[in-house]
């Protein structure tokens, strides 16, 4: 998700916990930075607000490390709950009036065609943004609700769909039609077949036809070759996957059982009534025809296509209204110790959560603001109509000064170290410099006690002549937060492919020296900027330390001797990488 | 903010029994707690034709919201800690639930209901993720140093508890 500048990601180690490590490729590991342009870096890094705490493991949990078990299905246009049986039986997709348009993918709502103001028969569905509406494939329905019942039942074009019992009887009535017609045939060959085409229909057979047709063809085929076996049965439901897995089963036992008699070979689909459908080339004619005649405009988009529960389509003659797909609640595990880190609370309206454990409670929070320009430089009058940071346009060559903000949700004090490369990674190397890589932060006690012993901070909101860049010293310190300054030369943006300029005479010669670097270290040459190369990021190294009360778990695991206020020494280290902006071309 | 536009003139034009038994105006817009609308907003009340008639209905702001600049939004209902980019249109009657984020340039078509939990996109609008678990929470303490860095603040408050920030604007 793009995130407006500046903001701050956090790096879950989850990959790198599970590789297997040898110790030299475990000492390497320690040695090296995490580039933030990394690909694998795209997957491991996460806003503060994504991550969990696994408080057993002492980690943080991202998307990737947790394990995720659904509680309920509910549709998020008409927010009613959807029982798992319906969801197994019908489908991910909404059984209410929810529809979504073909066209725009909005929300539809179902209006009358009656003029006369009384909201009478018929309805139609219509989308309110594109203006779609299910008059343009001629459908319309008799009652308000039940529109997916409805739907089911009604082709484009106002003819009626057959239910799965009418297929079966005219399925039945066509075989021992052609049943009939093979024998007549076999008695006089010479006989043109006329009644071949009577029957045939005047359109092909729709794609439901066709699925109805190979599954009862297929089902058949397997009640012949399974018939010996005694745990057949004859009643078994084909579109659920559990019987699907109960008749692969049957196969592997009964193979195991008496190899030497192989059952006969399944037989694949030979004819239309058993689901087989031919590809015939006069519909690409008709379909090139049609584009010929009515353009493009009539043709549906990839995704539109894709939305369409028949992806085969391709005029928007043939479009469906989409049922709303369904959302899901989840509760979370952590993936080595089968916590909990969260539970939502079943009911569908409710936003609470029975369980969370967050990383924004365990984690220290950094922010970065670009710091004010009159506090590093004086001679600038403070004008309080917010001197506008560009975090868009930093320059390249000027050191530049940010306050780093850390603030700390634990209630104990910590000790900060602070990390970074002295350049970043990438192509566009910026040097970072931060000046007090190591500070504590106080605790994070009750808001009220800060106002209650003003002796607690005196620093606190202290007049701003005493913030001086200097290095060693922090910025400023509040009750749970303290802040430092990072000085960042931004890099040079070499020969950016579209700004238009060619590099000056000083660049080139740097951009020259670059390449010789580059050659000598045997990197590619390329200066083309990738996409986002401009973009200023600086990977950080946090290390905090902090004494903690000895959770009533491990006291009541550990040693017997422990007091009641022993206090462990923890640690815990993460990378972040912070987003400065963007480095504006030159 | 400047350049707000509240149109709560364009109030409900059925009469309402009060208590006091004469009429009352209704209320068109109500806000609530902590709700931020930024610069060059439009808040229009959802209107619906009837019989030749324009009705207009109460459109209903929770807590916590922000909207940011040059939105319009005549949605019904609006609940807790929804962050609403910047050029957001939300057109008639939609009903946003809570913890949700509006990406900056949506639309909303009409009558479009967001469960709560999802982060939409889009002309027109869709579902396009999940806001995390620790959406809304107030930052975990970072209550002393809210608005300290000047600049930007929009950082810190998303979806969270807008009270500093309201504090420091007034």
């Amino acid at each position: 998700m793009a995130q407006p500048f500046p903001y701050t990601y956090y790096a879950c180690d989850c990959y790198d916990n599970n590789k297997p490590q040898t110790v030299a490729e475990a000492a390497a590991e320690e040695e090296r930075d995490l580039d933030p342009r990394h690909p694998r870096s795209n997957y491991s890094l996460y806003p503060l607000e994504h991550l969990l705490y696994c408080e057993d493991c002492q980690q943080i949990r991202c998307s990737r490390c947790v394990t995720e078990e659904t509680l309920n299905w509910y549709c998020p246009s008409c927010l009613f709950e959807v029982p798992s049986s319906v969801v197994k039986s019908d489908g991910n997709r909404c059984t209410r009036n929810c529809f979504n348009c073909p066209v725009c993918t909005s929300p539809m709502t179902t209006n009358s065609l009656d003029t006369s103001g009384d909201n009478a028969a018929p309805y139609t569905l219509a989308c309110p943004y594109c203006k779609w509406s299910t008059v343009e494939i001629d459908i319309e329905f008799e009652k308000m609700n039940g529109i997916s019942g409805q739907l089911a039942k009604i082709a484009n074009g106002g003819r009626q769909i057959p239910t799965q019992k009418e297929r079966d009887k005219e399925r039945e009535r066509r075989k021992e039609l052609e049943a009939r017609f093979r024998d007549r045939s076999a008695l006089s060959p010479s006989e043109d077949s006329p009644t071949m085409d009577t029957w045939r229909e005047d359109h092909a057979p729709s794609r439901d036809d066709l699925f109805s047709n190979l599954s009862a063809f297929y089902k058949t085929q397997i009640e012949t070759t399974t018939a010996s076996n005694p745990f057949s049965h004859s009643d078994i439901n084909f579109s659920s996957p559990s019987a699907y897995s109960r008749i692969m089963n049957m196969y592997q036992s009964t193979n195991k059982r008496n190899k030497r008699d192989k059952p006969s070979p399944v037989r694949e689909a030979a004819s239309t009534l058993e689901g087989l459908s031919i590809h015939d080339p006069s519909t690409d004619v008709a379909a090139i025809e049609r584009i010929k005649t009515e353009g493009w405009a009539t043709t549906l988009s990839p995704s539109q296509r894709h939305a369409q529960t028949n992806p085969n389509i391709r005029f928007d003659t043939e479009l469906r209204p989409l049922a709303t797909l369904l959302c899901t609640k989840r509760s979370k595990r952590c993936r080595s110790c089968r916590h909990i880190l969260s539970k939502p609370e079943s009911k569908i309206t409710s936003t609470r959560y029975k369980i969370k454990v967050l990383a924004l409670e365990h984690i220290p929070r950094l922010s970065i603001r670009a710091l004010p320009s009159y506090f590093t430089n004086p001679t600038q009058p403070p004008t309080p109509a917010a001197p506008h940071t560009p975090y868009n346009a930093l320059k390249s060559g000027i050191p530049t000064h940010f306050l780093l903000h850390l603030s700390n949700p634990l209630f104990d004090p910590i000790r900060v170290t602070l990390a970074t490369p002295s350049t970043t990674p990438g192509k566009v190397q910026s040097r970072i410099t931060i000046l007090c890589p190591k500070f504590e932060v106080g605790a994070n006690t009750d808001v009220w006690d800060d106002a209650l012993a003003s002796s607690l901070s005196p620093i606190k909101h202290a007049s701003q002549d005493l913030n001086q860049i200097e290095a060693g010293k922090i910025w400023d310190r509040g009750r749970n937060w303290t802040s430092v300054i990072v000085e960042v030369i931004p890099g040079f943006l070499d020969n950016v492919p579209g700004s238009g300029l060619g590099p000056g005479l000083g660049e080139k010669f740097a951009l020259d020296e670059k390449k010789k670097k580059a050659k000598q270290e045997g990197e590619d040459t390329d200066d083309e900027l990738d996409e986002d190369e401009d973009v200023l990021e600086i990977p950080i190294f946090v290390r905090i330390e902090f004494e903690a009360d000895v959770n009533a778990e491990e006291r009541s695991l550990g040693d017997s001797r422990g007091n009641k206020n022993e206090r462990e020494k923890r640690e815990e280290a993460f990378w972040t990488v912070v987003g400065v902006g963007r480095i504006a071309a030159v | 903010m400047a350049d707000v536009v509240l149109r709560g003139d364009l109030h409900s034009t059925r009469p309402v029994p009060s208590s006091s038994g004469k009429e009352v105006t209704p209320t068109s817009i109500s806000i609530g707690r902590c709700t931020v609308i930024s610069a060059g907003s439009v808040i229009k009340p959802p209107c619906r034709m009837s019989r030749g008639q324009t009705h207009y209905y109460p459109i209903k702001i929770g807590d916590n919201v922000f909207v940011g600049p040059q939105c319009t939004i005549s949605a019904i209902s609006i609940s807790s800690h929804v962050y609403i980019g910047a050029n957001v249109t939300i057109q008639q009657f939609v009903i946003i639930k809570e913890n949700v984020k509006v990406l900056p340039n949506t639309v909303i078509p009409a009558n479009m209901v967001i469960a709560s939990g999802s982060v939409v996109g889009g002309q027109p609008a869709r579902v396009v993720g999940e806001v995390g678990e620790g959406w809304g929470v107030s930052g975990g303490g970072a209550g002393g140093g809210l608005g300290v860095g000047g600049g930007s603040e929009e950082k810190w408050v998303e979806g969270g508890d807008l009270r500093e920030l309201v504090r420091s604007i007034k």
